[in-house]
């Protein structure tokens, strides 16, 4: 499937011994790319490197890339509360935080990336997306393609197609968008929804909105087809010669400092340690077996860059003494806002309390971790 | 102008109350009270913006009577950026070269990168834009403030345009 995504029609695969080969043709205005890795934070990563690198005030760059799934959450978004981390885990869908602005989305090999890279003198999303747009109404003119006021392309005016976000840096930009031509839909209503209850944060919200795939309406669109026809649509409109390169963005050689923008994208610090001060307030409900009995307790905490800045455990004094209960709250201070951290965090505590307390402790216990997604 | 050259003879040490009393000597005699700098002499924005330094990215500072310097953008950076909806500040004790990025401002428009306009270390930061980051588009050289940071080269301070240079240098970019 890699393989198919690179071949292009007139492009000839050329191996490049340097970037400068690469960008620096000066007879071109423009170069698309297309990328072989389907790491999103390898792609990120490549995507940084253009975006300080390249030299685009006379010329500009499209990165077509694609990622395993994976799901993407805006700058300044609180990954708790845009998607279900615990789920992810599970199926081992990994959470990305990319620099530009905007909402979450999912990624998996159905969903075509389309970057623009253009000094900030020529950013113009709109003439962006009608690449998109024009490309797919030439290939099917019988679909109801429309961008919208907030640059998201509907199909049949309803089902949203692609998402827009960008960035503006030193001397340049870059618009990027999605397009869904056979993305998995469940996994998106599955995973795309908060880890934990009771969250209030000023972080950057989503807007839900029902999504179609291309291959949904248009079935005999093949992914080749689509490509061939956004790269044609660009060429045209930004007056290249309509070819497009492979590249690796792992390749250090080609671009130098890449895999450290890699590293930064990939940490805990950046994609966690990054979310806007945030609390969780909610209701744990207690229980105990032997005999059958129920509790209910209120979780206050405030997390700051991914850490409990402060925490709150409220339970009536008949069901745990309150030095129990505050003693696991003072125990989670400091650590990341993270189930594993939180149960290794709180089992040096249940290790030191045995006797008729420890099974209400212990459930508490399991209780607070759940509730930290 | 006289300010600015008898500001650079400083070093960071001093307080700046100088740059103040340097510059009374423009104004007429009868605006040496205290009250005369409330900001209605002449036109009241170009009396605020007439302490501001710019840089080519857009960010303004202030050198603060206490040395300090507030650190916000400009009118034309707020008015390209479209409504803020999100300001990504820095932690207080950050240290920053000139230049260096320190946060970003999301609008409808984009996530916009931020610049330090001098090397020093971040003492503040604008805690209202929190739940009201449309601040910096309605007051962005007042209530819109971003940060506060230490001077640590005041020469760098030579290197920024003031509002005059700051205004020509727009009105090139935008041809």
């Amino acid at each position: 499937m890699l393989g198919t995504f690179c071949v292009l029609s007139a492009g000839v695969q050329r191996a490049w011994s340097s970037s400068s080969c690469l960008f620096m043709d000066p007879s071109s205005p423009g170069l698309v790319l297309q990328s072989q890795s389907t790491d999103v934070f390898q792609n990120l990563a490549l995507e940084d490197w253009i975006d300080a690198h390249v030299d685009l005030q006379q010329r500009s760059v499209l990165l077509l890339w694609r990622n395993r799934p994976t799901v993407v959450i805006g700058r300044h978004q609180n990954p708790w509360a845009e998607c279900n981390l615990p789920a992810m885990r599970s199926a081992q869908v990994p959470v990305a935080r990319r620099r530009s602005g905007g909402g979450t989305v999912y990624h998996d090999l159905g969903n075509l990336n389309l970057t623009f890279f253009a000094s900030k003198k020529a950013y113009d999303r709109r003439r962006n997306l009608k690449v998109v747009t024009d490309a797919l109404r030439r290939v099917r003119p019988q679909l109801d393609i429309q961008a919208t006021d907030r640059l998201d392309i509907l199909l049949n005016g309803h089902y949203k197609i692609s998402g827009t976000a960008s960035r503006l840096s030193r001397k340049s930009s870059y618009h990027h968008c999605t397009l869904l031509h056979s993305a998995d839909r469940s996994a998106i209503a599955v995973l795309l929804r908060p880890s934990c209850p009771g969250i209030r944060s000023n972080a950057t919200p989503s807007i839900p909105s029902p999504v179609a795939n291309l291959s949904d309406h248009a079935p005999s669109l093949q992914w080749e087809e689509l490509l061939e026809a956004v790269v044609q649509q660009y060429s045209s409109e930004f007056g290249l010669t309509s070819s497009s390169q492979c590249v690796d963005p792992a390749d250090e050689a080609l671009f130098p400092g890449v895999g450290s923008m890699e590293a930064e994208l990939r940490s805990w610090e950046w994609t966690f340690g990054k979310t806007p001060k945030f609390s969780v307030e909610t209701q744990l409900e207690l229980r105990d077996e032997r005999p059958a009995a129920r509790c209910s307790a209120q979780l206050q905490l405030e997390v700051k860059n991914g850490r409990v800045e402060s925490c709150r455990v409220e339970v009536p004094a008949t069901w745990l003494p309150e030095r129990l209960s505050a003693s696991l709250a003072q125990a989670l201070l400091g650590e990341r806002f993270c189930p594993h951290r939180a149960a290794a965090a709180l089992s040096a505590l249940l290790r030191c309390e045995s006797g008729p307390l420890h099974s209400r402790l212990h459930n508490l216990c399991d209780v607070l971790v759940a509730a930290m997604g | 102008m006289a300010a600015c050259g008898l500001f650079r003879s400083f070093s960071s040490n001093f307080s700046t109350v100088w740059p103040l009393l340097a510059r009374s000597p423009l104004l007429s005699p009868l605006r040496l009270t205290p009250t005369a700098y409330n900001g209605r002499t002449l036109a009241s924005s170009s009396r605020l913006s007439a302490a501001l330094k710019f840089t080519d990215k857009h960010e303004w500072i202030r050198v603060e009577d206490n040395g300090t310097g507030t650190v916000g953008i400009s009118n034309f950076a707020q008015e390209a950026l479209g409504d803020v909806v999100y300001c990504g500040l820095p932690e207080v004790g950050t240290q920053l070269a000139q230049q260096d990025e320190f946060g970003a401002l999301e609008s409808v428009k984009a996530a916009s990168e931020l610049y330090s306009p001098l090397t020093g270390e971040v003492v503040e930061v604008n805690t209202l834009l929190a739940d009201n980051p449309g601040l910096v588009n309605k007051s962005c050289y007042k209530d819109g403030w971003l940060m506060k940071m230490t001077i640590a080269k005041p020469a760098e301070l030579d290197s920024l345009m003031d509002e005059a240079a700051y205004e020509r240098y727009i009105h090139s970019i935008e041809d």
